[in-house]
């Protein structure tokens, strides 16, 4: 028992840093589309993320820190500006994020076990596929390669 | 003669207007290509000039598809066998900026590198 409780102390000194850069672009969407995209994404996937107190603490920070860093790097709201100076860049991010919702990987499971507020309604997913939709067509004037489905 | 001066008129105005935002990111006199063939990207290692904006062509030459993604750039694009695309990119600051096929983690990475002007 001593020994665990040393190594729990010892791994404490293994900081992971918990970030939150400058945004520079984020996305802007209609409150009903955005507010929960905010609520189910921004943790992991956005430069605004909220970090509670067990993500200062190891091992949680260390798989707090992983996820929030492949999270950004995968898709990060904060710079969707950047994504959407490339058109098709942003339809394709557009058409991942429909498809994560309608598999319904996204939030991961042990995410929403700790934050009921991710867990988003069927009218949420909806709303949010109908906005996807709509952005793809908007980004891509002739409308014949905005491919989300 | 003055419907005619201003139909050439109108229409220069229209060209001028319009034209611009047909390339919003990418320089369309600076253009880049890059070529997915065997599993590696050919060249691996393009040299831009810094603070102009630019476009690069990627075409694939792999028996299936391919994703041109860089993580620094913003940038993921499915490339289907034999097809090539645009990718607009927009004025970079000097450094290194890594691209590589995210459906093919193997295939060796590429990089963007930027420099300035001496």
């Amino acid at each position: 028992m001593s020994v665990l409780a040393t190594l729990f102390v010892a791994i404490q000194f293994a900081r992971a840093e918990r970030t939150n850069p400058p945004v520079h672009g984020r996305l802007v969407a209609p409150p009903e589309v955005e507010d929960p995209i905010r609520r189910a994404c921004f943790d992991c996937h956005s430069n605004e993320t909220r970090w509670p107190w067990y993500t200062g603490v190891a091992p949680f920070s260390w798989v707090a820190t992983h996820d929030v860093s492949a999270g950004r790097q995968r898709l990060n709201f904060s710079d969707w500006t950047e994504y959407a100076s490339d058109p098709e860049t942003k339809n394709h991010k557009l058409e991942e994020i429909v498809q994560s919702i309608a598999r319904g990987d996204m939030a991961p499971w042990y995410y929403r076990a700790l934050h009921a507020e991710a867990r988003l309604r069927h009218d949420e997913r909806d709303l949010i596929a109908r906005w996807a939709h709509q952005e793809a067509n908007d980004a891509v004037p002739d409308g014949n390669s905005g491919r989300v489905h | 003669m003055r419907l005619s001066h201003a139909l050439v008129s109108f229409m220069i105005a229209a060209v001028i207007g319009i034209a611009p935002r047909g390339v919003a990111a990418g320089d369309d006199d600076l253009v880049f290509d890059i070529r997915a063939q065997d599993g590696h990207f050919e060249p691996s290692e393009l040299t831009v000039p810094a603070n102009r904006a630019f476009t690069i062509r990627v075409t694939s030459a792999e028996k299936t598809a391919i994703e041109f993604e860089s993580f620094e750039l913003h940038r993921e694009r499915v490339v289907q066998p034999g097809e090539t695309i645009t990718v607009l990119i927009p004025a970079l600051t000097a450094g290194s900026y890594k691209f590589f096929d995210d459906f093919h983690r193997d295939t060796p990475e590429g990089a963007i590198v930027v420099k300035s002007s001496p």
